[in-house]
């Protein structure tokens, strides 16, 4: 059931299907992140289809960020469809100033956008650039590719990656949604907790045990813990202490599990960094990011 | 003058405040209990009376341990507390060369 672990951060995200998942310890997401002190890319060439399209505008393969001409995002919904492919592929959102700010790839385009039209602010999601595929149920690798390609050409061109495809800047994905330990308390463990714990730390970069959710947070700690952490830019994951249905038993679990008897507690790279005064005494110090981070 | 009911009598502030300089001979030891600033939140059972402390700590036994150390030593010694009904602790743990004197 684990997806597979070895999916590296650069490959993007496929638009969610209607029904969102439940996000259990081997959910692993992808987001078109792209770490800012990353190892070369290889460049990988889109794969040329061999069938010809129907439409004499989309080409065999995906084109060139630079190819493609762009097209404003009309405020009004209904102008939307019209000039903005509901197609599969891989799409540029410029800023007002024409600066492109985020690069995604998508089973629908148009639908994405929109979704950033409703979500981002309105002079970060100004016009977009499309690159369709040429049929509908493009391979994934092939968007994949062409995503690449494309942040690569905005690599050539500026020198750095589009601001939204940062790791920890969830302006155009969303946060990562909270993790569970268990799909609710119907089902038995079949391994001890403390495992489950254990690979979840480990599964993770950072994750921050707090009380209440990402978005609600019960406690003051917590709060500030989950402020501090976003607004350094760090790509993290919350589980709720307090959630008795999914993360049952992990309150006192977790206090003889990291010996550590209060929340909230931020693991990185499997081991605990602290709680909230010391990854606040981090932030003031500047160290943070590079803890976290490292 | 300490009866056998003492510990019972004095308030948490003064059994961690005994605690924690006995056993970390520290030369500023301020401890406040904030504990009203959390009342009704969740997770606190009952009402919100001697469970959220801050501490604040110079001892130069801190010395070379890092600030995860720093903690553990401090939840170790009251962990008696933390078992009764102490519910949260913002620390400071420095030493006399961090604060400057």
């Amino acid at each position: 059931m684990a997806a597979s672990a070895q999916i590296s951060r650069l490959h993007p995200i496929i638009s969610p299907p209607l029904a969102s998942r439940k996000p259990l310890i081997s959910f692993s997401r992808f987001s078109p992140s792209f770490r800012c002190l990353s190892s070369p890319l290889s460049l990988s060439r889109p794969k040329t289809l061999t069938k010809p399209s129907y439409r004499n505008r989309v080409r065999a393969s995906i084109r060139k960020l630079s190819e493609s001409e762009s097209i404003p995002i009309a405020k009004v919904p209904e102008d939307l469809d019209a000039s903005i492919p509901a197609a599969a592929g891989v799409y540029g959102v410029f800023d007002a100033n024409g600066e492109l700010q985020f690069v995604g790839i998508s089973r629908n385009i148009a639908s994405s956008v929109d979704k950033h039209r409703k979500t981002v602010p309105a002079d970060l999601c100004f016009s977009v650039k499309v690159g369709p595929a040429a049929t509908a149920t493009a391979d994934r690798t092939v968007l994949q590719s062409a995503w690449k390609s494309w942040v690569e050409e905005h690599i050539s061109a500026t020198g750095k990656p589009p601001s939204g495809n940062l790791q920890g800047n969830y302006t155009w994905t969303g946060a990562p949604p909270d993790l569970r330990l268990t799909p609710g308390r119907h089902v038995s463990l079949t391994v001890p907790l403390e495992d489950l714990i254990d690979r979840l730390v480990k599964e993770h970069k950072v994750v921050a045990f707090i009380k209440g959710s990402r978005r609600a947070p019960q406690c003051g700690f917590s709060q500030k813990v989950v402020g501090l952490l976003e607004s350094h830019g760090v790509d993290f994951v919350c589980v709720d202490v307090l959630d008795e249905e999914h993360n049952f038993g992990l309150r006192e679990k977790l206090k003889s599990y990291s010996n550590w008897p209060t929340f909230p507690q931020v693991f990185a790279g499997g081991e605990l960094v602290g709680g909230c005064d010391i990854i606040s005494d981090l932030a003031e110090k500047g160290e943070l990011k590079a803890i976290l981070q490292k | 003058m300490a009866s056998r009911a003492a510990n019972v009598v004095l308030s948490r502030a003064n059994r961690m405040r005994q605690t924690l300089q006995s056993a970390l001979e520290a030369s500023v030891l301020e401890i406040e209990d904030v504990s009203y600033q959390h009342a009704g939140h969740a997770g606190v059972k009952g009402d919100a009376n001697e469970t959220h402390f801050n501490v604040k700590i110079v001892s130069s036994k801190f010395e070379g341990q890092n600030l995860v150390k720093r903690h553990r030593v401090v939840y170790d010694l009251l962990a008696d507390e933390l078992k009764s009904g102490l519910h949260a602790l913002s620390i400071v743990a420095k030493t006399p060369k961090e604060i400057g004197s």
